[in-house]
């Protein structure tokens, strides 16, 4: 069953067109990379996808929800994190969690439950009273992640979610995305990092607001005729 | 010199293309003094008032016809005894009264002094002095025209004499206030949040890694606002002589170099606020409830600050408002000059140097 | 001469966070050094401090021969800075922005022409757009064109390419490569150990702590294990098994493939692994030994140390 299912979805601002006619599926449990330049139109795409923003044209499903209609559902039934807001830096781990689980209406005994059990998941628990200004950011990273999937979204989307993390951190926040994904949570994930788009089940490569390549890391290399992601986007993305 | 040229110019782009600012920050002083000016106008303009005259000599009729002829008052009764004006205070029908003394001619011209009594209705205060002042104002019309007429004798002098009210500090006016505010608005909230913003965007570290000199940086950044708001004074001066007839007694001139230095001050402090604030937010707020409030509630301005409790009173000459506020009403209402209120320029003008050289000293601290 | 010579800097924040602890090293002249770690490492605090826009709590820091601590109004003469974030006014057009940093720097925008000329042509048709409406590139290179202006001896860049897709990366890297023949000393930080390979020396760093300095092909070169690379099926059910191997090895995903860097005689240790991969009925691919990158390198200097 496709958990996302965007068809001819386009957004002009004025004369420039962000997106640009965009078609895919994805699948549920899947974790699919939605790469692209800096500027290619993915963050429109991404609001547009989440029911922040609304199409020029054509539709999208999104977790079974029409995307022009049904915004509000959307929003409840999907995770967001990214890399330039996560979480309140003057709250505490508990409380930024108690906060959007709040926020998505989890009710208070249950909310604290599921707090517990993430913590202990991510060997947290110890931190759960620090404020989150004194975490790391590799940490943070993956707590904003944990909080993001609190209320049990059927899609998560995360929005450069490694940027800047160690290399080490990076691996495991890759095998809570793993984790996730296992229990049938579709992701959708952008990255500048091209190691991890190999971590993706599928990815496609937007530029200029166009879906230029899409598939899995195996089809586009051999597609291309390169070894590694990298090239394929560098071949496809130049400027 | 290039280098502040520079930033100057620089400043003015920002100035110029953040249009809602511009245009608040020159509209709103036109509008707070249209707003305070009519409200108080339409109470003032031909005040109902009552002259009890013990004279009715030929001075004391012509000084009554003086009254009467200026657009200010509107003589509604001549009462013949004390009671009967405190009768028509309580009837509310004056707003203020003036006893002429017996013997006003005489007085006038052998001892070229003569004692007029004000009475005010102390229930508004505000409106109480501004009739004040116009009664000053036609004494000082009427002195004036004597004094030419006689070229016999020594010029003299009318005593005002308040009652209800007698100690009553100088007289208080809304523009005074309303210039103080502006010029606090503007020049000490603009320029720190101005400032702010370059901590926020980073421009500021962007500037202090170049060899300018900081003192370059930071008067770059107090010039243009304090152009805009002396501006904006003397468009609230013009606006308060010509279309509501303020008495304006004193020097223009060094009315607007008092302003000047109250702009440096008032800029001076702006520097320091933005000093210990790192986002534009934290500039407003300590701006508005560490200078702004303050100037409001403890400057004179709308309480007067002998009627506060003592703390009040010596809170207040920490800001620099009350000597601004004591200067400027002297200057317009009493005409002082220099010498008058050199205490209350000096005042300010330390604050001014205190607060740039604490400024420059945390801005060139790298820590 | 040395460029650079930083001795023993140490800086702590709230006097509990040891944001840089006893950094030493030395940057030759002409140079292109990279800073390479993670986010929170404290690259940006020992920017700050160059940069002299901070000072550090003790340690001595040379810049061209000259302190650092007291003569910082002549270092910043001879230094450009491009922060990690956008720092210039974006109210201003490509040129007034570009004008005002020359005559901060009291420098001359033709006279240094040459020098930037590669760059400004990229930017120059929009040169009266303002600039904060420009693309992320192109304000990059903006950002360059004033940091170079005064023509510095020395060139910072704080992550000049976090959060840029690869091509532009790709492209800012050989813009700095032009730069570097002009003979400016550069100094570069990056959380991408990707680019490394790009400098002529590097310095690892996590924690504010300096793990090791070296040229990228040393660095790779002093790798201690034995790395192995291969594809497995379903590499996350493979790493779970692998959490109950016997052998001395420390594995990671890599891209599509799994590394694995072992610490064991390798006669031995091969048949045994293989042995383990079966018991676990875990598919894998050939089974390759691979020459480890930057990346490599730091995750088992990040892990010996966690070790320690």
């Amino acid at each position: 069953m496709n958990s996302i299912e965007v068809e001819h979805l386009t957004k002009k601002f004025g004369d420039f067109i962000a997106v640009n006619d965009i078609s895919f599926q994805v699948r549920e449990g899947e974790i699919f990379g939605f790469l692209g330049a800096n500027g290619a139109g993915k963050t429109t795409a991404i609001k547009m996808m989440s029911g922040l923003l609304q199409p020029t044209s054509g539709t999208a499903m999104v977790a079974g929800y029409n995307v022009v209609t049904q915004s509000k559902l959307i929003k409840r039934n999907i995770g967001y994190m990214s890399q330039r807001f996560s979480l309140y830096n003057d709250l505490t781990v508990f409380e930024n969690m108690q906060l959007f689980g709040t926020i998505y209406k989890i009710p208070r005994r249950e909310l604290k439950e599921r707090i517990m059990d993430s913590l202990a998941r991510l060997d947290m628990t110890k931190q759960a009273n620090l404020l989150v200004n004194s975490i790391p950011l590799g940490w943070k990273q993956k707590l904003a992640f944990a909080t993001a999937i609190l209320h049990k979204p059927k899609i998560v989307f995360l929005d450069e979610p490694t940027s800047g993390v160690d290399p080490i951190v990076r691996r495991e926040f890759w095998n809570l995305i793993y984790e996730t994904a296992s229990t049938g949570v579709t992701i959708l994930v952008t990255t500048h990092y091209m190691d991890e788009a190999e971590y993706c089940h599928r990815i496609s490569i937007m530029a200029d607001g166009v879906i230029r390549l899409l598939g899995t890391p195996d089809e586009l290399k051999k597609q291309v005729g390169v070894n590694t992601i990298n090239d394929v986007f560098v071949e496809y993305v130049k400027h | 010199m290039k280098e502040l040229r520079m930033i100057l110019r620089k400043e003015f782009i920002h100035i110029i293309r953040d249009r809602i600012t511009l245009m608040l920050v020159l509209a709103m002083p036109v509008a707070l003094v249209l707003l305070f000016g009519f409200t108080i106008s339409a109470d003032i303009h031909n005040a109902r008032i009552a002259v009890l005259d013990h004279s009715k000599d030929s001075q004391s009729q012509a000084f009554v016809r003086k009254l009467s002829s200026s657009n200010y008052f509107q003589v509604v009764s001549y009462p013949n005894t004390e009671t009967e004006i405190d009768f028509q205070f309580k009837e509310n029908n004056i707003k203020l009264a003036i006893v002429i003394p017996q013997n006003f001619e005489n007085q006038l011209e052998n001892e070229h002094n003569a004692v007029i009594q004000v009475i005010d209705d102390v229930s508004d205060l505000n409106i109480a002095s501004i009739l004040n002042n116009y009664v000053r104002a036609v004494v000082q019309e009427f002195q004036n025209e004597y004094n030419k007429n006689t070229s016999m004798g020594e010029p003299f002098s009318i005593t005002t004499k308040m009652m209800y009210n007698a100690n009553m500090e100088s007289v208080y006016m809304f523009v005074p206030g309303i210039i103080t505010l502006i010029m606090i608005l503007v020049t000490a909230l603009m320029s720190s949040i101005t400032l702010a913003r370059e901590k926020e965007t980073g421009t500021m570290r962007m500037l202090f890694i170049t060899p300018v000199k900081k003192v370059y940086v930071v008067i770059g950044k107090v010039i243009p606002y304090m152009i805009i708001s002396f501006i904006s004074t003397i468009v609230i001066i013009i606006i308060s002589v010509f279309v509501f007839k303020m008495p304006l007694n004193g020097s223009i001139l060094f009315l607007l170099l008092l302003c000047i230095i109250f702009m440096l001050t008032a800029a001076s402090f702006g520097m320091l606020i933005s000093t210990i604030s790192t986002t534009q937010l934290d500039a407003m707020m300590i701006t508005m409830m560490g200078l702004f409030l303050p100037t409001v509630l403890l400057s004179g301005f709308l309480f007067p600050l002998n009627s506060m409790p003592m703390i009040f009173q010596i809170l207040a000459n920490v800001f620099p408002a009350k000597w601004f506020i004591l200067a400027i009403k002297d200057v317009m209402i009493k005409g002082s000059g220099f010498f008058d209120v050199w205490e209350y320029l000096t005042i300010l003008f330390a604050m001014a140097v205190i607060f740039i050289s604490i400024s420059l000293k945390m801005l060139d601290k790298r820590n | 001469m040395d460029a650079l010579n930083i001795q023993k800097v140490n800086k702590v924040y709230n006097k509990t966070v040891h944001a840089l602890q006893d950094i030493s090293f030395d940057i030759q002249e002409g140079e292109l050094f990279g800073l390479v770690g993670p986010d929170g490492a404290g690259k940006s605090t020992l920017f700050n401090i160059l940069t002299t826009l901070l000072l550090p709590d003790s340690g001595d820091i040379r810049i061209l021969g000259m302190d650092l601590i007291n003569d910082y109004k002549q270092v910043r003469q001879e230094i450009g800075y491009l922060p990690g974030t956008f720092s210039l006014y974006p109210d201003l057009s490509v040129k007034e922005n570009l004008d005002f940093f020359a005559v901060m720097y009291k420098s001359d925008i033709d006279a240094n022409m040459d020098l930037i000329r590669p760059i400004w042509r990229q930017i120059e048709p929009f040169s009266k757009r303002k600039a904060g409406k420009l693309s992320g590139g192109m304000k990059q290179k903006l950002a360059l064109c004033c940091a170079l202006i005064h023509k510095p001896k020395i060139l910072f860049l704080d992550e000049p390419t976090t959060g840029v897709d690869p091509v532009s990366r790709k492209e800012f890297w050989e813009i700095l490569q032009t730069i570097r023949t002009q003979g400016i000393t550069v100094l570069v930080s990056t959380p991408y150990m990707d680019e490394a390979t790009l400098c002529d020396r590097i310095a690892l760093i996590q924690n504010g702590k300096i793990l090791g300095i070296d040229t990228p092909q040393a660095i790779i070169e002093h790798f201690k294990g034995t790395l192995y690379t291969f594809k497995s099926a379903d590499i996350f059910s493979l790493l779970e098994a692998l959490k109950s191997c016997p052998l001395q090895c420390n594995y990671y995903p890599y891209g599509e493939y799994c590394h694995i860097a072992f610490y064991e005689d390798m006669e031995t240790a091969m048949p045994k692994f293989l042995q383990f991969l079966e018991d676990n009925k875990q598919e894998h691919g050939d089974i390759e030994p691979i020459q480890p990158s930057i990346e490599d390198c730091f995750i088992e200097i990040v892990k010996m140390n966690r070790h320690e």
